[in-house]
């Protein structure tokens, strides 16, 4: 090891070999971590969504795909697959440009800042505590707050939706508590903005670029890979949500909040069939698969790292 | 002075918009403290601040004892007697991890990485019985020193972190690690002399991740820890939530409330380790 | 020292043999075949196993129930007396909320480290014990439960694949709950006792009080109930046969069930499910401010809901709370009662004989019932409830409404009814069903095969 970072011209083929995979040294408790606590349950899962596993009945036999096409023919499914879809492509991009820019302002000079990052970071601590469930509810209800202050700006003209009971807007009660709650993201995004060296805003200023050029052509190019790591880790999540719709709506009204986790955690736990819910968790692993595929193709375009060469 | 004027004016508008957002994001929690001094009726009636009928029997249900076996601070105790070592051993192996990662090219690199990322897109549901399964094999199921909860942070299982750092340390320039290594320095001082101190704030920012996560998870807890002394708070919260024959909710929310103080208090100390100074300590030094 | 434990141990011995004796004197009707005859269908029960005994040595045992504090409370104390008594057992209780607590169970039944006690909800013998392996058959711990304190009805609901997987604790059924005080607003002074009452009330709340006061409200699932209740009562016949599962009603019948519930919607006795959603999503009743302020001013609820439902109104309605009288929409008897929750023994208990007196303490002793109490609902062991009331251990607005629920009902449900794909709020096909209605999606008589291919899949026989 010590001697790896001896001169390049007198190294024996130990220490070329130890050059080549000392970075497999690091990774040593993570393969150990992988294989012990990973590898069985994900194996464990892939093989029971080919079965028709259920743990409280004797006998699983092995059903091939059945369980995969049986869920390309279940209304339900495809249902929640596409109301999933709607989900994360809503709430991923705003929540990202949300945190985005308090994140901005914040990195300012401002009068209690410290207090403002907390205030932001609230709602992530608060996560699925049952005071947002009945908040919510009475923000949404048909004579809540959201209604009675869309009545008072348009002076009574427009009425507001019944946001918790028609199908077509109560998605967005959900949306809106996971944008709502983008502390994580903001935070990612203060300690990428600190990590901005100071000198490229002063060139910038002396150059006579404005703030907003200044936000576009220095600040966001130099925390792309951060960007980058919070759209990763929000389409996963976003894929995986389940508590927003499990407090609030419950998958409701008429199923238009059921994502499909929530059908994962029914199957798993209240039908107990487990090969349907492995099955519905692995087409959800296929899914974010493709997407952080192209994600990763793009990342090429835009994301910029200072470690290349 | 229409300069002046201009910036009064961005001023301004940026205090407006911090404030209002701000106000948003705070009143969940500001109706959860009038909330506690409520009864149910009141609770349900409306979102309103105001507190018709105050009464103090929240808090004062809420230091009930469950026969001895648990109280209100015990539990807080137990909570972070797991989350500790859970938030070391996340932070130690994650840095490692991705300094293995993020730093060095060997055959298979990308592959591994790439396993690593998978381990993200499962959703946990499917994964818990046979985890359990497993731990009980271990013998970690009711352990009393949770080591169901915390031991696999210590082999990098925690994904997030890891490639959090892994982006992180990508804008970490590598002269940096050349000159260390010109100066003499083995890879591993690069990385606690050199990589460690850029990564600071990345790393607290990782530790009050995995700190607010496991104080709040609730599911892992349940299934692993049984004997009632050892319960964490997240359980303790809940442990009179019955909805057959219903309960006192300014109890549960004045419980949540109490719960989550510490976690307050700790991001609002933590923050300046993660946005200032440390980051540019390091450039200097 | 020792000789001190040498002869608690001794008494120890002595009272076992004297409870012994003494089950064996009141054993005029065994236990064992008791039970056996009424599950006439099914394969004789075992009898009691004669090498079961309580050992001299010190015995762990571990428990398990879901509960709030009052429960938590009563359990600890009660087990408290049950050490004191048997000084060489220690009892480990585990214990939680409700939410989650069945997949903590699931996950505990399936790697076979579950206590050796456990509380269980009805259906689990159903979920996870179809097939008898999970829970000991208790008729062969007879020497050590009581097992003649139970009716053979309730006894029955618990014996599962040819074993009495559990005993139960208390049984619950479905009752009215009205809230006087807005019906004394609209002049209605008595509860309803007839259909009729229902839709004068319905009618006099909207033309006295206004359109968002109600005599009543329904969730999906409790429509459901209410129009089982209005089918039983009416053609004098179970849902579904308790054994097989084989439906008992036709689709014409059904879609009358049906029509029945949409007139109660139609002529405002209850409110529409999407004008309830529209303010309070999927929140239970009692938690919304419609019921709480007596806009809704009524409810068919578990008899173990009253304190619930009773505690949630404000202060100018709580005095209005009663528990109603049952309303017959036909010849007969609507309604079933089913049990609540049951005790059981796991079969990985190493010390069955010492479980099997726990249990006894804790439903049947006077100690252990007296301390119970209702707070596990009120307790359907005979013993056990005489010992819990002489205590003063029973909430009497529960005892009332139990009372009156076990008058009347004498249907039987059968296991599916309850399976998690009908019955689930939210993504279940009850919920479906009346949704399709009340959003005008479906007429009752469309609405018909939406609720029996549902019924099929989860394995009812459809005639």
């Amino acid at each position: 090891m010590k001697k790896s970072n001896a001169p390049a011209g007198a190294r024996t083929p130990f220490q070329k070999w130890v050059d080549k995979y000392q970075g497999l040294f690091y990774l040593i408790p993570w393969i150990i971590g992988f294989l012990v606590f990973k590898a069985f349950p994900f194996g464990q899962s892939l093989y029971y969504s080919f079965t028709d596993m259920n743990f409280f009945k004797d006998g699983t036999s092995f059903v091939g795909l059945a369980n995969y096409i049986t869920a390309f023919h279940t209304r339900k499914i495809t249902k929640a697959l596409i109301i999933t879809f709607k989900y994360a492509f809503i709430t991923v991009p705003l929540k990202l440009i949300f945190a985005l820019f308090i994140a901005y302002i914040l990195n300012f000079k401002i009068a209690c800042v410290n207090l403002f990052r907390t205030v932001y970071y609230i709602p992530s601590i608060l996560g699925g505590s049952v005071a947002i469930a009945v908040l919510w509810k009475a923000v949404f209800s048909v004579d809540g707050l959201l209604n009675t202050v869309v009545r008072a700006v348009t002076f009574g003209a427009v009425q507001g939706p019944e946001w918790l009971s028609d199908p077509n807007y109560a998605l967005w009660i959900i949306c809106f508590l996971r944008i709502w709650q983008f502390g994580s993201a903001m935070v990612l995004f203060l300690a990428a903005l600190k990590g901005v060296p100071a000198d490229l805003y002063e060139a910038a200023t002396i150059d006579g670029a404005g703030k907003w050029r200044q936000f576009f052509s220095i600040t966001v190019p130099m925390i792309t890979p951060i960007i980058f790591y919070n759209l990763v880790t929000q389409i996963c999540q976003a894929f995986q949500e389940f508590n927003g719709p499990y407090i609030i709506t419950n998958g409701g009204p008429r199923g238009s909040t059921t994502l499909i986790s929530l059908l994962v955690y029914n199957y798993a736990f209240k039908s107990y069939d487990m090969g349907m819910a492995s099955a519905l968790a692995w087409i959800m692993f296929i899914i974010v698969c493709i997407l952080t595929i192209i994600a990763f193709t793009s990342q090429k375009k835009w994301v910029y790292y200072s470690d290349e060469r | 002075m229409g300069m002046k004027a201009s910036n009064k004016i961005a001023t301004f508008f940026k205090y407006f918009v911090l404030i209002l957002v701000g106000v948003i994001m705070i009143y969940p929690l500001l109706w959860m403290i009038s909330a506690t001094f409520k009864d149910n009726s009141e609770i349900f009636a409306g979102i309103s601040l105001w507190i018709k009928k105050p009464t103090l029997d929240g808090y004062r249900n809420a230091l009930n004892n469950f026969g001895g076996s648990i109280n209100i601070l015990q539990a807080m105790l137990n909570t972070y007697s797991y989350v500790l070592p859970k938030v070391i051993c996340t932070v130690v192996s994650a840095c490692i991890a991705a300094y293995g990662f993020g730093r060095f090219d060997f055959p298979g690199r990308k592959l591994l990485f790439n396993i690593m990322l998978a381990t993200l897109f499962l959703p946990q549901v499917v994964l818990n019985v046979p985890q359990y399964l497993l731990y009980n094999k271990f013998g970690w199921v009711d352990s009393p020193f949770y080591l169901a909860i915390w031991v696999h942070c210590a082999f990098a299982t925690e994904t997030y972190f890891v490639y959090q750092l892994v982006q992180f340390m990508r804008n970490v320039p590598r002269d940096l690690d050349e000159a260390a290594a010109i100066d003499g320095c083995s890879s591993f001082q690069t990385l606690y002399k050199v990589i460690v101190p850029m990564l600071g704030p990345a790393l607290v920012s990782c530790a009050l991740f995995q700190f607010m996560w496991s104080c709040n998870d609730f599911m892992g807890p349940l299934l692993y820890v049984s004997t009632p002394g050892k319960y964490p708070m997240s359980l303790f919260v809940k442990l009179s939530m019955d909805g057959d024959t219903g309960f006192a909710w300014n109890k549960i929310l004045a419980l949540s409330l109490i719960s989550i103080l510490p976690q307050l208090i700790v991001f609002f100390c933590a923050q300046d380790q993660f946005v200032e100074g440390i980051s540019a300590g390091a450039v200097k030094g | 020292m020792s000789k001190a434990i040498s002869r608690r141990n001794f008494l120890m011995a002595t009272g076992a043999v004297g409870a012994a004796g003494l089950l064996a004197a009141c054993g005029s009707k065994p236990a064992a075949s008791s039970t056996a005859s009424s599950a006439a269908s099914q394969a004789p029960a075992a009898s009691a196993d004669e090498s079961l005994a309580l050992s001299d040595g010190p015995v762990n045992l571990s428990i398990s129930w879901w509960g709030g504090d009052s429960r938590h409370a009563a359990y600890q104390s009660a087990l408290e007396a049950f050490q004191a008594e048997h000084s060489n057992i220690t009892v480990e209780p585990t214990f939680a909320a409700w939410s989650g607590w069945e997949e903590k169970m699931a996950a505990a039944f399936i790697a076979g480290n579950a206590q050796d006690v456990c509380q269980v909800n009805w259906n689990w013998l159903y979920n996870y014990s179809a097939d008898g392996s999970k829970f000991v058959d208790l008729n062969t711990t007879s020497k050590f439960i009581d097992l003649t304190q139970w009716d053979s009805a309730a006894m029955d609901a618990c014996y599962v694949a040819n074993s009495q997987q559990c005993v139960p604790v208390s049984m619950t059924g479905r009752i009215f709950y009205w809230n006087m005080t807005t019906f004394n607003k609209a002049g209605i002074t008595e509860v309803p006792k007839s259909l009729d009452d229902l839709m004068a009330a319905g009618k006099a709340f909207q033309e006295k009080l206004g359109n968002d006061y109600y005599p009543m409200h329904l969730g999906a699932y409790d429509r459901m109930i209410l129009m089982v209740f209005y089918l039983e009562s009416k053609y004098g016949k179970d849902w579904a046969d308790p054994v097989t599962s084989t439906l008992n009603y036709t689709e014409d019948e059904i879609a009358e069930g049906l029509a029945f519930i949409k007139s109660l919607v139609d002529n405002h006795v209850m409110m529409n499910l999407k004008t309830y959603y529209s303010a309070n999503s999927d929140t239970a009743t009692h938690q919304s401010n419609e019921w709480i302020t007596g806009k809704i001013a009524g409810i068919f609820e578990w008899d173990s809901a009253a304190s619930k439902y009773s505690s949630a109104l404000d202060d100018s309605n709580k005095d209005g709370f009663t528990v109603g009288e049952e309303i017959k929409f036909g010849d007969n008897n609507g309604g079933f009662s089913k049990v609540s929750m049951g005790l059981a023994i796991t079969k990985t208990c190493k010390n069955v004989a010492e479980a099997a007196t726990l249990i006894n303490f804790l439903l049947n002793e006077e100690k252990g019932a007296s301390i119970m109490g209702s707070e596990c609902g009120i307790p359907a062991s005979k013993a056990g409830l005489k010992f819990a009331q002489d205590a003063g251990a029973v909430k009497s607005l529960v005892a009332e409404a139990n009372a009156k629920v076990m008058a009347f009902t004498t249907n039987k449900l059968d296991p599916l009814f309850e399976n998690n794909d009908l019955k689930a709020s939210g993504t279940g096909i009850y919920q479906e069903v009346f949704d399709n209605i009340d959003y005008g999606d479906q007429t009752p008589e469309e609405a018909v095969e939406t609720l029996l291919d549902g019924m099929e899949s989860v394995g009812y026989t459809i005639g």
